[in-house]
């Protein structure tokens, strides 16, 4: 158990996601790539960011960055929301679904085609939920 | 003391103001002056939901179930109030409540508290915040307060973790939503919380309503300007499309008019004014100049700003979803068109749906009238009843004796009253319509009449009625007058209720067009809930398939269910429809039952396409009507189908 965000956080995620879940079962074979933002971190209000590479169900990356952007790959989808969201969404609280579609969280390109991959998406966000137990406050 | 004054000031149980309480439905008529009787001046000067009449019956519900303890702002609450007796008149008129009633019981009950029994509400940190940007008495953490919210912003099965903000202008809006983003907590902006409340007792609250954080109460953002020069008014998103229209009227103007309590900014948002006079003043984007708004950074931006991306368009599709609006419009510069003095209303009854729609759908691609509509026998029936029994008897009549089942309603000039009577045999005319609304209680007792069964036995009984010697009958037995109307309303009600009715506006159908005071009364001590859409008109079978599934689903489940209205738009391209399902709020079976048709009707909806069904309206209305609109949506696949289950399984959960 980590805390969102940390160096930590990524080499567990990686493992949980590669150990714990069916590349078919729980991510349905998706291959996409994912850019979370996550702003006004506290407590200084910062932003970091998450790339996340799918290859048929298989996570190919994972990486944490500062600021709001990753040069190094372009994400074929990009999520941009608050600190409280993502913190929400992980503890629980709050779907992925329901996140998007009160606008809590952004998606960059077609909506359409980022609301298929909610499902998909779901066996991301339960690896994550086991994983992920500090938050800042 | 008067008879009057022995009537009002009746005292009840706190337990009987609970059940008052409970048939409340949250229309928010008591936040303005539609009667000409003034207004609660306990609200209008605090603010906050607590000090208006709907949320002290919302407070005696909260404080019954335990949800909420007495706090100290519970004393200056129930001591605010005047017991002026306003909220009985506007209230009664409606829904037939007596608020005051409940007013008196929760000062009673709090009166005999002990002193220990009052909780002190400490400020936090994110209280302190607030307080700097709009001052010490606009924002609050007090849970009697937060708890008058429930039902019209808050669910009713949350905790009670929010603050109240009430900004007085666009600045501070912007700094609450950057202290919001700041601090990490989640807000939410309320106008009227009429949409919110129609939604509150289904399944749908879960996606509308705010879980926890801020309530951003825009009520005081109370600009109101009238350009007559430029047939426009800038409007703050505290002013109720029936403010906005009294200004306008005053110019012989009038604006697109939404229900009389809608707020006029949140429902430029919502639903882009859905109206019947929507064909002719056009929806969407068409209701503005300008807007001001202010996005989830906190950033205040303009519409007219020519540097900004295109902020006209929206991704088309079924997947377009939105359960909260992507910015906040905090004044909106909206368009006003001229009235004539030849405007005339022209109602033309039908007994089937075919042939109204038919005729409807002609003139709205003709491009006749300013105002037009098919409405149901229902829709009549609840509008022009005094009282909820005079409307079940007023439709039994209709339906069972003159088979008076649809009107097409056209408001128009004498060149378009012209034509509409050139395409049909006969019409309603404003006399007798007049009469229908002054003697609604005795139309209402012709069930058991020889009049009725002689009536009902004319081959075309809407012809003998409307088109013959029987017309004069039935308004001599109508007896119509202000003093018969007010004779069925309360005793200590009834002189105020005479001078009402006496008003011209009153029996005066274009009025009643514009200012819509009368569809509130849907919701007397009931909810009502009307899904429906724009469809594309071009398939005549098609559409009236449509609504014949609507039918069928209040068939299946057993619930009270009516067309309500349908109404073109774009020249008649596309109809609005609204079907509408009555029920009991405090019912959770019936509850479910209704989330059930909401969704299935979504589902069977976007199945057979050519249709944007309310849920896609949502929030759309800022952008152009021809990105909403267009292209016409194919229904969707089986394979879209199941995705749009999973997005609903995902957002509302399991249970459906």
């Amino acid at each position: 158990m980590v805390k969102f965000l940390s160096e930590e956080w990524i080499e567990i995620g990686k493992n949980y996601m590669l150990e714990k879940l069916d590349p078919v079962k729980d991510l349905k074979s998706i291959t996409t790539s994912l850019l979370g933002v996550v702003e006004h971190i506290p407590p200084n209000d910062t932003t970091m960011n998450f790339y996340l590479e799918l290859e048929e169900g298989k996570l190919t990356d994972f990486i944490v960055n500062t600021g709001d952007t990753f040069e190094e790959k372009v994400a074929a989808y990009e999520v941009r929301g608050n600190y409280g969201t993502y913190k929400s969404v992980l503890q629980g609280e709050m779907s992925l679904g329901i996140a998007v579609l009160k606008n809590r969280l952004k998606v960059k390109g077609s909506k359409m085609q980022a609301l298929k991959l909610i499902k998909p998406l779901d066996g991301v966000i339960i690896a994550l939920k086991e994983i992920t137990d500090e938050f800042e406050n | 003391m008067t008879i009057d004054n022995v009537i009002a000031s009746e005292k009840i149980s706190f337990k009987d103001a609970v059940e008052i309480a409970k048939k409340g439905t949250h229309c928010g008529m008591c936040k303005f002056d539609f009667l000409g009787s003034g207004v609660c001046s306990a609200g209008r000067k605090k603010g906050f939901l607590a000090y208006w009449p709907q949320g002290r019956m919302e407070i005696v519900k909260q404080l019954d179930s335990d949800r909420v303890k007495p706090t100290e702002k519970l004393i200056d609450i129930v001591n605010s109030c005047s017991q002026c007796g306003i909220c009985d008149k506007q209230c009664n008129f409606t829904t037939q409540l007596r608020p005051e009633k409940v007013a008196k019981a929760l000062k009673e009950y709090v009166d005999n508290l002990d002193n220990s029994e009052f909780q002190n509400v400490p400020e936090d940190d994110n209280l302190r915040g607030l307080r700097e940007i709009v001052g010490e008495e606009w924002a609050t953490n007090d849970p009697v307060i937060i708890a008058s919210y429930t039902m019209s912003i808050i669910p009713r099965d949350t905790e009670l973790n929010y603050y109240v903000v009430m900004p007085e202008n666009t600045e501070q809006v912007s700094k609450i939503i950057k202290f919001a983003n700041k601090n990490n907590i989640p807000y939410l902006p309320r106008s009227g919380g009429t949409a919110f409340s129609a939604a509150a007792p289904t399944i749908l609250a879960k996606g509308l309503s705010l879980e926890q954080g801020i309530v951003i109460d825009l009520y005081r953002l109370r600009k109101l300007e009238i350009h007559p020069e430029s047939y426009t008014a800038t409007v703050g998103a505290g002013i109720t499309m029936f403010e906005m229209q009294k200004e306008a009227l005053k110019n012989n103007m009038r604006a697109l008019a939404a229900e009389a309590g809608a707020h006029v900014c949140s429902n430029i948002v919502t639903t882009g004014i859905i109206s019947t006079w929507g064909n002719r003043y056009g929806a969407f984007a068409d209701n503005f100049i300008d807007l001001t708004t202010v996005d989830d950074e906190g950033d205040i931006k303009q519409h007219s700003d020519w540097e900004r991306n295109n902020p006209y368009s929206t991704e088309p599709g079924f997947t377009n979803l939105s359960l909260t609006p992507h910015s906040i419009v905090t004044e909106a510069v909206v368009k006003l068109h001229p009235i004539f003095s030849d405007e005339e209303a022209v109602l033309v009854p039908f007994d089937n749906l075919k042939d109204a729609y038919r005729l409807l759908i002609k003139l709205g691609k003709r491009g006749v009238g300013e105002s037009l509509a098919v409405l149901s026998r229902k829709y009549l029936a609840e509008f022009l009843s005094p009282t909820l029994q005079i409307s079940k008897d007023f439709d039994y009549v209709c339906k069972n004796y003159i088979k008076l089942n649809y009107v097409v309603a056209v408001i128009c000039n004498q060149d378009d009253k012209k034509i509409v009577e050139e395409m049909v045999d006969f019409t309603i005319d404003q006399s007798l319509m007049k009469s229908l609304i002054l003697g609604a209680p005795r139309f209402s007792t012709l069930k058991d009449s020889e009049f009725m069964k002689i009536l009902s036995e004319e081959e075309d009984p809407l012809r003998a009625l409307f088109a013959g010697p029987m017309r004069d009958h039935l308004e001599k037995a109508l007896d119509p007058s202000p003093e018969n109307v007010a004779k069925v309303f309360d005793e200590d009600l009834q002189e105020f209720y005479k001078k009402v009715y006496s008003k011209p506006e009153m029996t005066d159908i274009v009025w009643l067009h514009a200012f819509r005071i009368l569809p509130t009364r849907m919701m007397r001590q009931q909810m009502f809930i009307g899904p429906g859409g724009a469809m594309w008109t071009g398939d005549e079978n098609h559409y009236l398939n449509w609504i014949q599934m609507f039918s069928d689903m209040g068939d299946k489940l057993n619930v009270e269910h009516s067309l309500g209205f349908i109404t073109p738009l774009d020249n008649g391209k596309f109809a609005y429809m609204e079907y509408d399902y009555y029920y009991d709020h405090n019912d959770p079976e019936v509850c479910d039952k209704i989330s059930k048709i909401v969704i299935d009707s979504m589902e069977q909806s976007l199945v057979m396409g050519k249709v944007l069904t309310i849920l896609n309206y949502l929030f759309k209305g800022i952008y152009r009507k021809e990105h909403v609109l267009y292209p016409i949506a194919k229904g969707i696949s089986k394979e879209e189908q199941e995705l749009f289950k999973e997005l609903l399984e995902t957002v509302l959960g399991e249970e459906l």
